[in-house]
Parts: structure tokens; C-alpha cells; sequence
């Protein structure tokens, strides 16, 4: 027993029984994903089969033809939607956030820490406290029910500001940061030519975090855009399960094709996200 | 735009070239303004797109103020906290809210520790596994609650289905939506799959920085695997447990999207017939945006953030207990 | 400070550069100016109206017009447009009010086109006196022109009746069935015989009978008036979720639309609407429906009009699609196409209806049938909150049916939950 432990655990090998508890979890975690697939591409009677067919059918393409052919749901406008939105959402606040979190962990200002306490104190405030004022702001505005009430409030994220701060704070050194400053260059131009190069890796997970985010968000969305003809996706989706024809071979696959996108950021930036998730804790 | 460009270079460093005084007022313009510019996007933004409607929430929830007809305006007093604290759905809501808080937090930390244990360890394809129990935190939740919504269907759901197998409801098939039980059940699944994972790669980045000597040292105890992480890894990783409780806290309390679309009608945010899985997030929006009682509503948001700081309170005191008995 | 307020400038610069970037049509919505004087129509309703053909057929023959279809869910709608009459903007160019909900709008008449502005009064005669009065604001506004009516008969499926040993024939089934109680009497029989179901839902017997009650669940005073039509109409619903015969499905959710194709009920009350329902759920069972009369006779279960919210920009527009859409032509499409029987009487006496066989309905004169309901109609009044009571006493039935309530203890929790939505 002893010569077993004395190992800290991420030098123990992991044994047969480690591989068949990550399986099958993998597994839990893959299914509904997997089911979607099966569902999306089967027939009406293949749904409701007992026992339940567990292999995709040969349907997808007529589901997804009524799915994007129902053209009061605006299927095809709300992934262009989708992409419209999470994109600038993702552009602004790697952009924003960028520039405040290297203000706040390189340049020197009088009340400096207190705003920068300030960022830290926003973190935890619960988004939904606000949603029947940002309602009546949006209204007032005029942008109910158009994606700028939707965008609007996402184009900043304290998450963004502090996760950046601290990667600026060790990725840039202040060296680098004193030396173009004696040399003339104005703060911009250290910011656009030493400061992003540098932080291209958070920029990288702070996108895909914020695009994964952007992309799922439900209830606001749904708050100011449902009964337009300007959906996201997600508000799409709500759209077309809750309409008078529920059929959900086609529910599904509508689910399945707004789950694509972020099926492929999983597999071309997997790393980076797992990357991001496992730096956030650890500075937190 | 290269870095060497702006390294300076010594024949530029020794003599300063005549301060020119546009220059010299655009240097310090640069060093005193330029910082809170940098900053002034996001509080600029956040000042008025998260802050003031917080603060604008308040008024309105001392106001009467109504979508359906306007006329009736003006302030309220706190008549709209004493309808919520005689509502009976209200305490309805808040009850599940904290059922299904209950229910989806517990499991979904002490599962993620096991698999972050799990992960723990020297693995081949230690990217693979770790990138694979993401799928769940990526995929929407709207997309993922239907399918849920369709496996747990009364009549040829797969819930059931497996339930008939060991003898259960042939009879009469469980109606998964009808007890506050078996929904509560129904959406705490839905919450536990998605974050399970994301909470795994939170321990399991505390666990790997836990030096390794402490293992070394609790070795001459002759701690099994178990016990080791019990007794040794978990109070270690002790603050990112508070963390991770902290944020499902303030994440689960405000659950919407899953009792919202797990609805028979998903547009109805009724929460079952009795709303018995209407949470206190889904009842915001059912009296805000289907009954239009824009007032009632703040209030109860209000409620909802009160509870939030309470519960969040409580359960970090309470894991930095447990932590601090071991 | 100074600088902050300079820079704050400088970023509400940026942003707006940022917005403006990206506030193309998609974003600001509304109007399709690539060719001039173009006109885009947004038409708001739910289920099916019949309008893809029309859409269509309309955009041809005004080449300026573009037609904007938005169906969704059926409260939400209602609610949805009650939120941007009141935001003053946002709101749909057209939007169907349902018979449900058009006393709470006809109440904000000066939030719509007066249709009487609009050459309205000539339409007057046209209509069923009851279908244009009920539009009719108290100062005399007429706030839609009406587009169907709900007359109400009884869907059942022919070959599973043959199954389970009943008449098939559509008068033969009438005959089985003059009121509620032998219609539940065969509802047991055909469950004791098949082991299947018979009806869908609690739900969809208390709203056909509730809509043959003379007062609904509003006088004409805006009183709740629980004790009389909804207590009749909750006790039969009661009576027939009690006797086993109900299949307990939420309707127009998926789990009914499923089973529809799994035969797990074989009646459907159904107002001419439904026909399109049944016939766009499950289009593989053409041919095995036909229609009987309704047990208790007559009644009216939904019906629209086609308003116009005055925020629009372009309300004439709004109006002459209106108009095109109640023509006689028009409204016989509609008819054909999903059912819907139209509102003027003169149409019922049209070859067009009157000879009309549905052949999904395995060739019943739909015409002939839902035209001789709509006649005899006696309408009831339905109060601003009619919507929101309807659904909280439907989630009381819904709640007997999932066995969380006794349907002794039901009737007391339809009231309290009523007089909630009354007052919510």
C-alpha cells in the first residue's frame, strides 16, 4: 500500500479501473450530444420506437430541409444572427478588455487599485437583477426586439478586464513595456505592438470563451427578441419547439445544427478552452 | 511592427531631440489620459448597460408599472414586496429553486472532484479526456434540455424505457414533469451533465499545483488513494472549492434555461402544470413578459438577489468549515 | 476628471462606430429600402392560417409588396403584441387576434387602424353580426376585419371506430352522441374494447363545452362568473378524465402531436381550425378522419381577425392586404387550403363551400357542416382576462390528469387559480 502512495497522484499511473470511470463518463457526457444526432436524423416512428434506436437514420437532410424551409421561424436568418452577434460580442470584448486589462497591469494612474477593485466587485453581481430595467433602458432606446439590445450589453466583460490583467501582468515585462516607452512610443502604439503579439494565447481563450458564451446565451435574447423576425439561434430553437407543429425529429435537428459551430470550435481550439478554464481557476 | 523596431536604438537614446512643444504636451497628455481611456470602454459600458439597470431595477420595483396598460402608473410604495411575501407562488418558486439548487450542486461538485481525481493522474490522452467532458459546457443548453426533453417523455421516453427494464411504471409510465420529485430530478440531471466537466478542470488545475512533497510526507501514514483525497488533495484545493461553490451558487439559484424548456410548452414559463419546477428566475420572466407586471417582476428580482447573497454566505462559510476540520 | 470626460467621449465614439458598424438591415430590421417605395409587410399569428400560397400569389401581383410571415406560439403572441403596443413600437404590420383575446385589445382601440377610416363600414354587412360586433370598440372603433370562425363539430377517426365495433358512418356516429354523457358513455366502451384511448384531453372537451355555455368565464360586467358555463364545462371534463378515456396529453405540445401518429386517442373536438392542425401534424393519415356533430350542439371555439397596430409605417399598405385577404376569393382559399371556415355569411351559401369535400376528412362537406354551426351561433362574451384564465384552469385539468389532484378536490383549485389570473 505504501510504496503505492507515496507518488503524488499525477505521477501514479492510471490504472484500468481510472480508464473505465473516464470512459464512462465520456460516455454521460457524449450521449444527449450523440442522441441529438440520432434523433435529428430518423423518422417520426423512430423516435418513439421502444426499445429506443440508438443508430442515426438516414433522414437528415429532410428534417433539416423543414427546419430551415418553415419560414416563419427565420432559421437560417437566426444563425446568421447567432454569428453576427457572438462575432462583434467576441471582437469588442477581446478588444476592450484587452486595452483594460493592460492599463490596469502596466500603466500607473491614481486610483488605479480601487477600479480595478471595482472590476472585481462586478464579477459576481447576478445578471438577472437588472433584466426588467435593461428591458425598459432597451425600450427606451428603441432597440427591443433589434440584436443591438443584444449585443449591446455583452460588448464588455469584467471576466474579460481581469482574466486579461492577470495575463498581462505576467506575459508582458514591465521592461519591455519602459523601454518602448523611452523610446518614444505613445501608449497605443505599445499597446498594438508589444502588448497584443504577446497575449495572443489569452486572446485566443477569452474568444473562444466569450463566442461559446455569446452563442448560448438564452434568456435575455428571448426577452428582446422573441416575436421578431430577428431571432438567435437559441431564441429560434424555443421558437420552433413551442410552435403549433412540435415535431421533434425536426426540433432536434434544428438543436443539432446550432450546436455545430461550437461542436467544431470544441475540436479546433479544445486545447485552448481547456487551457483557459484550468488558468482561470488557478488565478482566481 | 516588429519589437526590435522599438527597442531603443543608441544613437536615438543619447542626445533627446528638442522637445518640440506639441510633443512634449501630446507625451504627457499620453501618460496622464491614456490610462483611463484604455479603462473607460468598459466602465462606460458597464455603467450603463449593467450597473444603472440595477440600480433603475429598484425604482421600478417600488413603482406600479405595466405592459399591458399604462395608465396605471405611478409609485407603488413597497406594494409590490408584500404581494410577494403573501404570493404563494413565490415561496412555490423559491422552494424549488433551492430543491433543484440542492440537487444539481451537491452531486455535481463531489462527481467532478471524483473526476477531476480521476484525471489526476499520468494518462495517455490526457488532452482527449479532457477536451471530451467538455462537450457538455459548450453544447446549449437549449439544445441540449430538448433532448433531455425527449428522454424524458412520459409515453416512449428513454427514461422510461430504462425504468421498464428493472419492472418500473409498465403500468402506468412515470410522468416526469408532473411531481416536483421526479422534474426536480429531471432538471438536476440536466445541470449536473453540463457541469461536471467544467468544474473537473477547475480541481483538477488546484490538484496539480499541490506540491507533490505534501503526498511524499502523508506517505508514511500509509494513506490509500481514497483517503489521500480526502485527507490531503481536497483541503488543499480548499479555496477552489469555495470558488466552484460560490459560482454554481450564483449560477444555480438563477437557474432559467433548463425549467424554462423542459415546459411541455416551452413558451408558456409556467414550470409544469403546477409550477412545480418554476424557478424563481422563470417566474421573473412569466410576470414580466406574460403577465406584463413589469414592477412585480423587479421586486422579485430583488428577492432573488437577497437570496443569492444569503445562500452564497452560508455555503462559504460552511466548505471553509468542513475544509478546516480536516 | 476633464480627461475622463474626454475619454469618455472617446469611447462612446467607439462604440457607436462599432454599432453603427454592424447596424445594417439585420440589426435595425424593419424595411427593405433596396427598391423604392418598397413595402414589407410583417404578419404576425400562430399555427397555421393558410397565407404560403397567398404570400406568394399577393407578392406577384404588387411587385412592391414583400410579405413577412411570423407564426409562433399562441399566447405569446397575444402577450407579444400587447408588450410593443404599449413600447409603441415593434410591433407587426398585421397581426390575428384571436376571439380569446380581442375584448382586452378592442379595449385599446386607439392603439389600431380603424378599419371604419378605412372604408370599413361597407364591410358591416358582410360579416355574421356577432363576429363584427365583437371587434367593435365601445366608442365605435372597428379594430379587424374578421377572418374565421370556431364553429365546432367532433373529429374521429373512422378506421380505429371500426375497430373497436362503432358506426363509421358520420351520421351514425352523430346519433351516437346527443349530449356529453353518452359521448363519454362511448368513450368507455370503445376503451373497454380497444384498451386504447378515447379523447386527447380533459382540456379539449372543457374548452368545446365550456364554448357552448351561454356565459363563458366573464360577463359582460368583467366579473369572473366561475359557477356557471366553467363549472358545467369542468365537470364533464372532470367526468371524462375520471372514466379512464383520456390519453392526458398537453395539446399542441409535442407529446400530443406524437400522438396523433401513435392512434393514442380517436376523437378530437374540433372547431374548422383543427382540420389544418390535424391535417399538417399528421399528413399519413388521410383518409382515416371524418366529422360528426359535436355532442350538445353548436358552440364556437376560436376565430380571428386580421388587425393592424397604427405604429406601423405603412398602414395603408396594411390595409389593402387586409382587405385582399377577406375577400371572397381569398378567404375560400384559406378554407380549402387548411380549413378555416370564413366569417361571412354570404360564402356559405357559395358553391365553392357548400359543394366543398375535404378529402383528408375522407371527403366530408366540411363546407356544408361547419357553415350550418356558425349560423345558429349564440356568442359569448370573453373578458380582457379570458386568455390567462383559460390556461390557469387548463393547468388545473392538468394537473387532475397527472394524478397530483383529485378531481373531487379540482373545482375549488380551478376557482382560486382563476380568480389569481383575473387578477394578475
Amino acid at each position: 500500500m505504501t510504496t503505492f502512495v507515496n507518488r503524488a497522484p499525477q505521477d501514479t499511473r492510471g490504472s484500468w479501473k481510472t480508464y473505465l470511470g473516464l470512459v464512462l463518463i465520456l460516455l454521460f457526457s457524449a450521449f444527449p450530444v450523440y442522441w441529438m444526432l440520432v434523433i435529428a436524423t430518423s423518422t417520426d416512428a423512430a423516435v418513439t420506437q421502444i426499445p429506443p434506436s440508438v443508430i442515426p437514420g438516414g433522414e437528415l437532410m429532410n428534417n433539416l430541409r423543414e427546419v430551415f424551409t418553415m419560414n416563419e421561424v427565420y432559421f437560417t436568418a437566426s444563425l446568421i444572427n447567432s454569428f453576427i452577434v457572438s462575432s462583434v460580442i467576441t471582437a469588442s470584448t477581446l478588444f476592450f478588455c484587452s486595452l483594460a486589462g493592460f492599463a490596469f497591469a502596466k500603466l500607473r494612474f491614481p486610483a488605479r487599485n480601487a477600479l480595478m477593485f471595482v472590476v472585481i466587485l462586478t464579477l459576481t453581481v447576478p445578471n438577472q437583477l437588472g433584466v426588467v430595467a435593461l428591458y425598459i433602458l432597451m425600450g427606451k432606446l428603441g432597440w427591443n426586439g433589434t440584436l443591438l439590445a443584444v449585443i449591446a450589453p455583452g460588448l464588455v466583460s469584467a471576466f474579460g478586464v481581469f482574466y486579461m490583467r492577470q495575463f498581462i501582468a505576467h506575459a508582458v515585462p514591465d521592461e519591455l513595456v519602459e523601454s518602448a516607452r523611452i523610446d518614444g512610443a505613445m501608449t497605443m502604439r505599445v499597446y498594438w505592438s508589444i502588448v497584443l503579439p504577446a497575449i495572443r494565447p489569452a486572446l485566443a481563450v477569452l474568444g473562444l470563451l466569450t463566442f461559446v458564451m455569446a452563442w448560448n446565451d438564452f434568456q435575455w435574447p428571448l426577452i428582446t427578441l422573441n416575436g421578431t423576425e430577428f431571432p438567435t439561434s437559441m431564441v429560434a430553437l424555443s421558437d420552433l419547439a413551442s410552435g403549433n407543429y412540435v415535431i421533434y425529429r425536426r426540433v432536434l435537428a434544428g438543436a443539432f445544427v446550432a450546436t455545430v459551430p461550437l461542436i467544431v470550435l470544441l475540436l479546433v481550439g479544445g486545447r485552448q478552452i481547456v487551457r483557459g478554464i484550468m488558468e482561470g481557476a488557478v488565478k482566481s | 511592427m516588429s519589437l526590435t523596431q522599438l527597442r531603443p536604438s543608441p544613437q536615438h537614446a543619447a542626445p533627446p531631440p528638442k522637445p518640440n512643444r506639441a510633443k512634449l504636451w501630446l507625451y504627457r497628455f499620453d501618460t496622464k489620459a491614456t490610462p483611463y481611456i484604455f479603462i473607460a470602454p468598459f466602465f462606460i459600458i458597464f455603467t450603463i448597460f449593467g450597473l444603472f439597470p440595477i440600480i433603475f431595477n429598484a425604482i421600478v420595483s417600488l413603482r406600479t408599472w405595466r405592459l399591458d396598460d399604462p395608465d396605471k402608473d405611478g409609485w407603488a410604495g413597497f406594494d409590490n414586496f408584500s404581494k410577494l411575501l403573501s404570493d404563494s407562488d413565490f415561496w412555490n418558486a423559491l422552494y424549488n429553486t433551492i430543491g433543484i439548487f440542492i440537487l444539481s450542486t451537491v452531486p455535481q461538485l463531489l462527481l467532478a472532484l471524483i473526476l477531476a481525481n480521476l484525471l489526476n493522474r499520468k494518462l495517455s490522452g490526457q488532452t482527449f479526456w479532457r477536451i471530451g467532458i467538455l462537450l457538455p459546457y459548450l453544447t446549449p443548453v437549449v439544445a441540449s434540455t430538448l433532448v433531455f426533453a425527449v428522454f424524458f417523455a412520459r409515453d416512449s421516453g428513454m427514461a422510461n424505457w430504462f425504468l421498464s427494464l428493472v419492472g418500473y411504471g409498465q403500468e402506468q409510465p412515470l410522468d416526469w414533469r408532473a411531481d416536483k420529485w421526479s422534474s426536480w430530478i429531471a432538471i438536476a440531471t440536466m445541470v449536473n451533465w453540463k457541469w461536471i466537466g467544467y468544474n473537473a478542470l477547475l480541481y483538477l488545475s488546484a490538484m496539480q499545483a499541490i506540491p507533490k512533497d505534501v503526498y511524499e510526507a502523508a506517505a508514511v501514514d500509509g494513506a490509500g488513494p481514497w483517503r489521500q483525497l480526502w485527507r490531503i488533495t481536497v483541503p488543499m484545493i480548499q479555496p477552489v472549492v469555495v470558488f466552484t461553490v460560490i459560482l454554481s451558487t450564483i449560477g444555480g439559484l438563477q437557474l432559467f434555461n433548463e425549467p424554462m424548456m423542459f415546459d411541455e410548452n416551452p413558451q408558456s414559463a409556467s414550470g409544469g402544470s403546477a409550477h412545480q419546477f418554476q424557478t424563481i428566475a422563470v417566474m421573473i420572466y412569466k410576470v414580466g413578459w406574460k403577465d406584463l407586471n413589469l414592477g412585480y417582476a423587479a421586486a422579485i428580482s430583488w428577492a432573488l438577489f437577497l437570496l443569492i447573497l444569503i445562500v452564497a454566505a452560508i455555503n462559504a462559510t460552511l466548505t471553509k468549515r468542513i475544509g478546516g476540520d480536516r | 476628471m476633464k480627461h475622463l470626460g474626454k475619454s469618455g467621449l472617446a469611447a462612446a465614439a467607439a462604440a457607436a462606430l462599432l454599432l453603427s458598424g454592424c447596424s445594417g438591415q439585420s440589426l435595425e430590421g424593419n424595411n427593405d429600402k433596396a427598391a423604392e417605395g418598397a413595402v414589407t409587410l410583417k404578419i404576425a399569428f400562430w399555427g397555421d392560417m393558410g397565407l404560403d400560397k397567398l404570400k406568394t400569389q399577393y407578392e406577384a401581383a404588387h411587385p412592391n409588396v414583400k410579405i413577412v410571415l411570423n407564426s409562433g406560439e399562441y399566447n405569446a403572441q397575444h402577450e407579444d403584441l400587447q408588450k410593443k403596443l404599449v413600447a409603441g413600437s415593434g410591433a407587426p404590420d398585421i397581426s390575428a387576434i384571436d376571439e380569446g383575446f380581442i375584448v382586452q385589445f378592442r379595449s385599446q382601440a386607439d392603439k389600431f387602424v380603424n378599419f371604419m377610416d378605412k372604408g370599413g363600414a361597407d364591410y358591416e354587412a358582410k360579416y355574421l353580426p356577432w363576429k363584427w360586433k365583437q371587434s367593435l370598440s365601445s366608442d365605435g372603433k372597428q379594430i379587424g376585419l374578421g377572418t374565421d370562425v370556431g364553429g365546432l363539430a367532433m373529429c374521429y377517426r373512422s378506421d380505429l371506430f371500426q375497430k373497436a365495433g362503432l358506426p363509421t358512418d358520420r351520421e351514425a356516429v352523430s346519433k351516437l352522441w346527443t349530449n356529453w354523457d353518452d359521448f363519454i358513455n362511448v368513450g368507455k366502451q370503445y376503451t373497454a374494447k380497444t384498451g386504447k384511448k378515447f379523447i386527447d384531453s380533459g382540456t379539449n372537451m372543457f374548452n368545446p363545452v365550456l364554448s357552448q355555455q351561454a356565459v363563458g368565464f366573464y360577463d359582460e360586467s368583467e366579473k369572473l362568473q366561475m359557477e356557471g358555463g366553467p363549472k358545467v364545462a369542468f365537470d364533464v371534463s372532470m367526468k371524462a378524465v375520471d372514466a379512464g378515456i383520456s390519453a392526458n396529453l398537453a395539446s399542441f405540445q409535442p407529446n400530443w402531436d406524437q400522438g396523433f401518429k401513435k392512434d393514442q386517442f380517436a376523437v378530437l373536438a374540433c372547431p374548422a381550425w383543427m382540420l389544418g392542425h390535424i391535417q399538417d401534424t399528421a399528413p399519413e393519415q388521410k383518409g382515416k378522419w371524418d366529422i360528426a356533430a359535436i355532442p350538445g350542439g353548436g358552440g364556437n371555439w376560436g376565430g380571428s381577425w386580421w388587425t393592424i397596430p397604427s405604429q406601423g409605417k405603412n398602414v395603408d399598405a396594411a390595409a389593402d392586404f387586409v382587405k385582399w385577404l377577406v375577400a371572397p376569393e381569398q378567404q375560400i382559399e384559406v378554407f380549402k387550403t387548411v380549413g378555416n371556415l370564413p366569417s361571412q355569411p354570404a360564402l356559405y351559401k357559395d358553391a365553392a363551400v357548400l359543394d366543398y369535400k375535404k378529402e383528408f376528412m375522407s371527403n366530408a362537406p366540411t363546407g356544408q357542416i361547419f357553415a350550418a354551426t356558425a349560423e345558429q351561433l349564440k356568442p359569448q362574451y370573453l373578458g380582457k382576462k379570458n386568455g390567462p384564465t383559460r390556461v390557469a384552469v387548463e393547468n388545473v385539468i392538468t394537473q387532475v390528469q397527472q394524478g397530483k389532484l383529485k378531481s373531487a378536490n379540482a373545482w375549488a383549485e380551478a376557482v382560486k387559480q382563476a380568480e389569481k389570473a383575473s387578477t394578475s
